[in-house]
């Protein structure tokens, strides 16, 4: 039976959100300058989930879940299933709609890493998880 | 014909302290003043709905204004040799300043965020003034909207502010109006959103003042949307249980900047509590 942890950011899912992304026309507008690599995390009490994907002007070009140690990246979000699952709800309840939201309102949602990177990338990588919230787990 | 909206705009200079500020405002209609504040790193354009609602200026005299810093606000001269940072002292002033200046008499000021958080402010100092405040997205107290990346060199000001404040908005929101917004926040000058939200999350505490709001005196709106996560409805919740007789609305499906980011749902919110300020 497979971990709940690894329902949030499966394999199929990691696939399907990269063909969202690098189709969305206004993440393809502005993302000129949107190469990184960021970590998503989804912990329960008895596994973690743990992907990167990797941008290269505006493409998701990598995903890499279950990264060795000699993946890097600058930032990642990191939170429960519980969290995450309300972040992914069609209709998400108020504090859950948005990352924003969620940084300031929600204490287990973390962003880790390089915080700067993030917000350097903030219009683009907005997009980009709202793009990827659209993407039924 | 040209098409013309029923808003004029014109300027308006007041002197603070030998400090000169000229304003750029927005009217329309006829009757009880009505002055409007901006939410934070914005201008008055947020309020072009309302300023076009026949409806509304049919009894109201509507004025907007951009804040100093915003809009079609020049700062002050100097401005160059000084770090902007609104402070509640600061604001009140200079709100109290164009409304007399303007020649208001016992208007109803209605604001938003910042806005809706000095429109207490203003309350509990000139109640015996005014006819009544609508506070939206009120507060008496919000730590923790400000951050140093939100004036910082390494990082796009414009699009960081309007990507920080743009989920604010309810996710059921007219995608065009969202958008809108956005618009605005990124056409802030450098530092003019860290410098606003440093009165509203660092130096605003209005916990003891509103205590001090006789409603009997000066009638008290207080509105919030329930997507709202800088002002919570809990938040505005305690500033209404703090003002006794005061009218709290909870907007579901709004989000922090109802005037722009869904006016249609706006108004219904709106409308009855305009009602409640024009009776006697």
């Amino acid at each position: 039976m497979p971990q709940r942890a690894h329902s949030i950011f499966s394999d199929d899912w990691l696939v399907r959100a990269q063909a969202q992304v690098n189709t969305d026309a206004e993440l393809q507008l502005i993302g000129t300058w949107f190469t990184t690599a960021f970590s998503l995390t989804c912990t329960d009490r008895r596994a973690e989930r743990r992907a990167i994907v990797r941008f290269e002007r505006r493409r998701l070009v990598d995903i890499l879940p279950s990264p060795r140690l000699d993946v890097r990246c600058a930032f990642g979000f990191r939170a429960s299933l519980e969290i995450w699952t309300k972040f992914f709800a069609a209709n998400p309840e108020p504090l859950y709609h948005d990352f924003f939201a969620m940084l300031m309102r929600v204490p287990g949602f973390v962003l880790e890493g390089d915080t700067l990177v993030a917000m350097q990338n903030a219009r683009a990588l907005h997009r980009a998880m709202n793009v990827m919230r659209s993407v039924e787990p | 014909m040209p098409d013309l909206e029923p808003i004029v705009g014109r300027y308006l200079n007041v002197n603070i302290d030998q400090v000169n500020y000229r304003i750029y405002f927005e009217e329309a209609g006829e009757g009880i003043p009505l002055l409007c504040l901006h939410t934070a790193g914005a201008d008055s354009r947020q309020f072009r709905h309302l300023l076009n609602d026949a409806e509304v200026t049919r009894r109201y005299r509507v004025i907007a204004f951009d804040m100093p810093y915003h809009g079609r606000s020049n700062p002050p001269d100097g401005w160059w040799l000084q770090k902007y940072l609104l402070t509640m002292k600061g604001y009140l002033a200079l709100v109290r300043h164009v409304w007399l200046a303007l020649g208001l008499e016992r208007p109803v000021i209605m604001g938003g965020s910042m806005g809706g958080a000095i429109v207490l402010k203003l309350a509990a100092e000139y109640q015996r003034e005014l006819h009544g405040i609508i506070g939206f997205e009120s507060s008496a107290f919000a730590p923790g909207r400000y951050n140093d990346y939100l004036h910082h060199p390494a990082i796009h000001g414009s699009e960081l502010v309007a990507s920080y404040t743009f989920g604010l908005c309810a996710p059921n929101s007219p995608e065009t109006s969202r958008r809108e917004n956005w618009w605005y926040y990124s056409q802030s000058g450098p530092g003019v959103y860290a410098g606003d939200v440093h009165y509203y999350s660092n130096d605003w505490d209005g916990r003891e003042d509103i205590k001090t709001i006789d409603t009997s005196v000066c009638k008290v709106s207080l509105l919030t949307g329930e997507y709202d996560y800088s002002c919570t409805p809990d938040m505005t919740r305690a500033v209404a249980a703090a003002i006794v007789g005061s009218r709290l609305v909870i907007m579901n499906g709004m989000g922090h900047f109802p005037m722009v980011e869904n006016y249609p749902l706006f108004r219904e919110f709106l409308l009855p509590e305009l009602d409640f300020m024009a009776t006697t």
